[in-house]
């Protein structure tokens, strides 16, 4: 696995540098003091793994994150005592360091990425180039005041556009995702996602019934709640789609 | 009105409580004359001469009613006087004088009502002498009793009020004690300088143990420093030159620290903390945030009749980035305890980018508080500033 290390105190990176070296299977690639150098880092290494400090002069570690292209990598955070942080990856299936590391705790948070990575091996988040669509299984990262989200493509019902950025539901939550539907669309993949319309795209999993709508358009109940209207020429493209 | 003793107490619902008063106050006056009028009119009816009741029965109305006028402008008088804020010692003695002569006005209208200008006849067996001397008797126990119930009330009340003060002031003491430990050295500071003090373990042992000094040194004055009105400026400058040599095994050459200390402020006595809580505000605000990071510069001068200290660093106030300005008001109120209005903690910016930070402290009040004991040993903070300094230079 290709590590990439984000902190801004050299001494930091190579502590942590030394603890990895028990850890053949990390390979440390590279490292950044900045989020400007860290996508500079992760566009050129496309590392499998982020150590990421949370507290940085300039973007902190979550601006870095929802400013990542996704697939993301696999991400560790490292903090030294951020009450509000740990708190928001309590939510999480993902893992944090506190600083100073302890070994025993690098092990454990490296062997649950090991199972982790094994267990979605048939996705792209291992693979060494970048995937032209996203996989079910590849996250993206959203955050919304203090609360942040890996969100599983898969588990994404609906995305609506809201100028420059996108408005992603899943779970009980619906916070702003960092990019453009337009981006979004180009990413995922077709046979999972439908443009339903100019600012709305669907995933097909969570279609719950579809109901004939007036003018020869359909209306989608999506599983959770929202509904959303196809006109007739998208209907007419659902309908192929779907008989296929 | 009432007198309200505390400022905080009472502020919003003072008109409320006032109103919520006169009318437990109308209640309780009309309650009690009504309550005698109804005993006094079935003690006539059973005991009284058969002829007598009508005229007994309007006598006793006319008397019961000139008390309630009596004791209500009574009342006037004894919130005028201040009476309802003594303590039952003084009022005791004020309390009977005050029966007697209420008792003595009440009688004296009563009859001059009765007999003078109503012309009624006198009725009584006995003489007028001995009537007017029981009456009087018998009235001063009724306005004792009036008075005794009026001012219980008052005590009790008072009571109440001062319990509910006492129990917020006990809050407030709290929380500020609660919040100048929270003023106490940063724990993500601790966190951090723990994790470089291990990667620079490898890379200089040397350096490393210096640092493992600074750190303890740190966390002394830090603890110990609750305990202290005020240090000398010396000893907290040394605290200072701790910190920032952390910060700069942490931030390395993002960070520059310049000192200009005039000698004879060295020894002058300050708030512990005080300048430290400046420092890491400067470092936490003005370096950390900056990827190119900055020089911070210390400065104390005396000047005339005051201490200025000044620490300055790179940004602008308006982008203060999730500032709670928690830091910086404990300071302040810290100040406020300690030299009341004379001394002076503000935060500008002068010139544009760069932040300034300034204290004025008072040099009287600070010669005339109490001769600070010493936290670190004798030997140590007389060699140590210019020792760091220089580290902090190299």
């Amino acid at each position: 696995m290709k590590a990439l290390l984000i902190d801004d105190e050299r001494l930091a990176r190579n502590e942590l540098r030394r603890l990895l070296v028990k850890h053949p299977d990390i390979a440390v690639v590279g490292e950044a003091a900045n989020a400007d150098e860290a996508r500079a880092r992760a566009a050129e290494l496309r590392p499998d793994l982020l150590f990421l400090d949370i507290q940085m002069p300039g973007d902190d570690g979550f601006a870095l994150l929802e400013s990542l292209e996704p697939p993301l990598p696999l991400v560790i955070f490292t903090t030294a005592y951020d009450e509000f942080a740990v708190k928001a990856f309590e939510f999480n299936a993902l893992d944090y360091l506190l600083k100073p590391v302890d070994p025993a705790r690098l092990a454990a948070a490296l062997e649950k990425l090991r199972t982790h990575a094994e267990a979605a091996a048939g996705g792209s988040a291992a693979s060494h180039e970048r995937p032209a669509r996203l996989a079910p299984e590849d996250k993206v990262f959203v955050r919304e005041g203090e609360r942040c989200w890996f969100v599983e493509v898969k588990s994404i019902r609906l995305m609506e556009s809201e100028g420059n950025y996108t408005r992603v539901h899943f779970g009980d939550a619906q916070p702003q995702l960092f990019r453009s539907l337009n981006a979004m669309e180009e990413r995922l993949d077709p046979r999972g996602f439908f443009r339903a319309n100019r600012r709305q795209i669907i995933n097909l999993a969570w279609i719950d019934r579809i109901e004939p709508w007036f003018s020869g358009g359909l209306l989608v109940h999506l599983k959770g709640g929202p509904k959303v209207e196809l006109s007739r020429r998208q209907a007419q493209a659902f309908r192929e789609q779907m008989s296929l | 009105m009432e007198s309200v003793t505390s400022p905080f107490a009472y502020t919003v619902d003072a008109g409320d409580r006032h109103r919520a008063k006169e009318r437990l106050y109308v209640i309780c006056q009309l309650a009690g004359w009504s309550f005698l009028l109804v005993f006094d009119l079935i003690f006539v009816r059973l005991f009284g001469e058969e002829k007598k009741v009508d005229s007994s029965t309007c006598s006793i109305a006319e008397i019961l009613a000139l008390g309630l006028l009596i004791t209500h402008y009574a009342r006037h008088w004894l919130t005028k006087w201040g009476w309802k804020e003594l303590g039952w010692r003084p009022l005791l003695p004020r309390i009977v004088g005050m029966a007697a002569l209420l008792s003595f006005i009440w009688m004296l209208t009563g009859y001059t009502l009765h007999y003078i200008v109503l012309r009624n006849p006198w009725a009584a067996k006995y003489s007028p002498g001995t009537i007017i001397a029981v009456s009087i008797l018998d009235g001063s126990l009724l306005m004792g009793g009036w008075l005794g119930i009026y001012f219980f009330y008052h005590l009790f009340d008072r009571y109440n009020r001062l319990r509910i003060e006492q129990l917020r002031l006990a809050a407030t003491v709290k929380e500020a004690e609660l919040r100048a430990l929270k003023s106490q050295i940063n724990p993500h500071f601790i966190f951090n300088s723990l994790n470089s003090l291990r990667g620079l373990i490898d890379e200089n042992p040397d350096r490393a143990r210096q640092a493992v000094m600074q750190l303890a040194n740190l966390l002394r004055y830090s603890l110990q420093s609750g305990q202290l009105e005020t240090v000398p400026l010396e000893d907290e400058l040394s605290t200072v030159n701790d910190y920032l040599a952390l910060e700069q095994v942490r931030h390395e050459e993002r960070l520059r620290v310049r000192l200009d200390i005039a000698p004879g402020a060295l020894g002058l006595s300050i708030p512990p903390m005080l300048l430290q809580t400046l420092v890491e505000n400067a470092v936490k605000y003005g370096i950390a945030p900056r990827r190119e990071g900055g020089e911070i510069a210390i400065i104390a001068r005396c000047e005339r009749d005051h201490l200025r200290l000044q620490v300055t660093n790179p940004g602008t106030l308006a982008a203060g980035g999730g500032s709670t300005g928690v830091g910086l008001r404990n300071a302040a109120d810290r100040l406020g305890l300690i030299f009341g209005a004379h001394a002076t903690l503000n935060l500008r910016e002068d010139p544009p980018g760069c932040v300034v930070a300034e204290v004025i402290l008072p040099l009287e009040t600070m010669a005339a508080a109490r001769e600070p004991a010493r936290i670190r040993d004798e030997a140590g903070p007389a060699a140590r500033p210019a020792e760091t300094k220089a580290a902090l230079r190299a």
